[in-house]
């Protein structure tokens, strides 16, 4: 868990420090602009190969994936299925 | 002489030191504490070593602080080589060769990608913005900085001041070479025709390693007005930001108005009552988009055409002119236009051809490739890579590319730079990156790949490769096997063909 926070996050904060009062776990980092629509390929895509899954097209048109408590529990899925 | 840049801003500072002079991502600094803010950046960055016409490197984000470093490196008489933060190290090291930059400020982040390689990046310092790096200086090491401006070098203006890395059809990097003067040059143009003043709220919201952001926070800091910088660009954001803060002008990508639309229209946003002007340019707008958006910002609409090496080149004003709104303008301020053919003869009237501009807003050329400049240049005219006609009262219509180059949500791609990467993966025959129409972006990348006899095409395999070789805006969005490429008889590669081609395939 630990290690996939630190991956997304990084990659978040590739470009600006997120504020302290930033509730990690709920925020759309594709809504809030820290990762945009051209990002988005290249993040996923780096995911994925840094821990050996593979997103289903659905997942990856989800809402979901682009929460960051969600996308950890969907990281956290694959790697324990 | 001191720097005009750096010199009209703190005259500014001196004058109206209680005025709001930039306001980002919640913070807000008046002219007085930015002048304090720039000093101090300029003692900080002499502590370091930095001396008069050194290159600095920086993938930079939208920040105060990156504003302060452009109006700081003015008064130094520095160089700063803007980069994009998605680049990967082989891009970086690349670009950073190219510009000739000694010294590099970058958030962590991008310092542990380098450390990664194990290679010193740069010969002289590196700062590191947000936090404690091995071996770099901390940026808050500003704060025992003196808040005096220091008595800098003598800067004449034509020192080059900023490198705007772009790529070459070859894939390698071709530093557009700006100096002080063009840069207030092209500011006081754009001030003229669009008549700003210091009452104006400037808003940028577009990357500030591309020129025309730059344009955006240079000039209310020149000219005394307010600059509004939007640090992350989505839809909502531009909307709130624009409405809570009361932006009066701004230049927008033509991919940004689009998306900004969109949003309005699914939420039933009310019009923003603020904007005096907005200026879209980039890529022409359609018709029922331009109509659309006048009724949500109702304010005068200018479209204008340019490029990063002549600046803007025409302008229109949509309201005013209402029986030429498919053209892109007349020339601008002190520009000709001329349209050329492939024997670089003028063209008629309503004939396309090459377009082609002659400015006094030109930047000093590509920085130590002059056989490039010169190459694409025709009796004093930059020949711009793009196809157009005028008709007889000189009006400018744009009809298309002549150069191969994606446009992504205003960014360009050089789609030499994806095939000579992905062209390194085992298995791959072949392959062209081309341009895929998208609603929200304009155009997406998307990829053509010809694998090699007995190798499984693995979709995946080539999108991972591509997120680690390639920066976020080159990464194919859509990716075709194909059985070859299209090719002229001459064996060229027709690079237009390869979307008709997929499509009535309908190959995935």
């Amino acid at each position: 868990m630990e290690r996939i926070t630190d991956f997304v996050t990084d990659y978040i904060q590739r470009e600006y420090t997120l504020p302290a009062d930033t509730d990690l776990m709920a925020l759309n980092y594709v809504d809030t602009g820290y990762v945009d629509s051209l990002g988005f390929v290249q993040f996923i895509a780096l995911i994925e190969d840094e821990f050996g899954i593979q997103f289903s097209d659905d997942e990856i048109e989800s809402d979901d994936i682009k929460v960051v408590g969600r996308l950890i529990a969907m990281v956290e899925a694959h790697l324990a299925g | 002489m001191k720097s005009k840049i750096a010199d009209a801003f703190y005259r500014h500072a001196t004058l109206t030191p209680d005025k709001e002079a930039i306001i980002c991502d919640g913070k807000a600094m008046t002219y007085g504490e930015l002048a304090d803010f720039v000093s101090r950046l300029s003692h900080l960055l002499l502590s370091c070593g930095a001396t008069y016409g050194d290159h600095i490197a920086i993938p930079m984000n939208n920040s105060i602080e990156s504003v302060a470093l452009f109006v700081s490196a003015a008064d130094l008489g520095l160089c700063l080589v803007p980069l994009n933060a998605s680049m990967p190290y082989e891009a970086v090291k690349a670009a950073m060769q190219a510009a000739d930059a000694k010294h590099l400020i970058a958030r962590s982040s991008f310092l542990r990608d380098c450390a990664r390689y194990g290679h010193r990046v740069t010969e002289g310092f590196t700062l590191c913005l947000d936090t404690d790096f091995e071996g770099a200086v901390p940026f808050s090491r500003i704060d025992e900085m003196p808040a005096t401006r220091p008595d800098g070098p003598e800067v004449d203006g034509g020192e080059t001041y900023i490198l705007t890395l772009t790529s070459g059809s070859t894939g390698s990097p071709k530093p557009i070479d700006l100096s002080q003067d063009n840069k207030l040059n092209r500011i006081m143009a754009h001030q003229r025709v669009y008549a700003i003043s210091e009452a104006d709220r400037i808003l940028a919201a577009t990357p500030l390693y591309h020129s025309l952001a730059e344009r955006l926070v240079l000039m209310p800091l020149v000219l005394g007005a307010t600059c509004v910088l939007l640090p992350r660009f989505t839809p909502q954001l531009w909307i709130d930001c624009a409405r809570s803060l009361k932006a009066t002008f701004t230049i927008a990508v033509s991919a940004q108005l689009a998306q900004i639309l969109d949003v309005v229209k699914q939420w039933q946003i009310p019009p923003i009552a603020s904007f005096r002007a907005i200026v879209s340019s980039s890529a022409l707008l359609e018709q029922d988009v331009k109509l659309e958006l006048t009724r949500l910002l109702p304010c005068e609409f200018h479209e204008m055409y340019g490029t990063s090496e002549t600046s803007t080149a025409t302008s229109i004003c949509f309201q005013q002119e209402p029986s030429k709104r498919d053209s892109v303008g007349r020339a601008f301020d002190g520009a000709a236009i001329a349209i050329l053919d492939d024997e670089g003869r003028e063209c008629a009237p309503y004939t396309v051809g090459e377009i082609a501009v002659a400015s006094p807003l030109r930047c000093k050329g590509y920085y130590k490739l002059p056989a490039l400049m010169d190459e694409a240049t025709t009796r004093g005219f930059f020949r711009t890579g793009d196809l157009g006609s005028v008709d007889a009262d000189g009006y400018l219509y744009f009809a298309g590319r002549k150069k191969e180059l994606i446009i992504t949500g205003a960014v360009n791609v050089y789609p030499a730079d994806i095939d000579t990467v992905v062209a390194r993966m085992e298995g791959i025959a072949e392959c062209a990156a081309f341009s895929f129409p998208d609603h929200r972006l304009g155009e997406v990348v998307a990829l053509a790949v010809v694998t090699k006899p007995g190798t499984v095409f693995q979709k995946r395999r080539i999108q991972t490769y591509c997120a680690r070789h390639l920066a976020d805006f080159q990464q194919p969005h859509k990716i075709f096997r194909v059985d070859a490429l299209p090719r002229n008889a001459m064996g060229k590669l027709r690079r237009n063909d390869i979307l008709p081609l997929v499509r009535e395939a309908a190959i995935d």
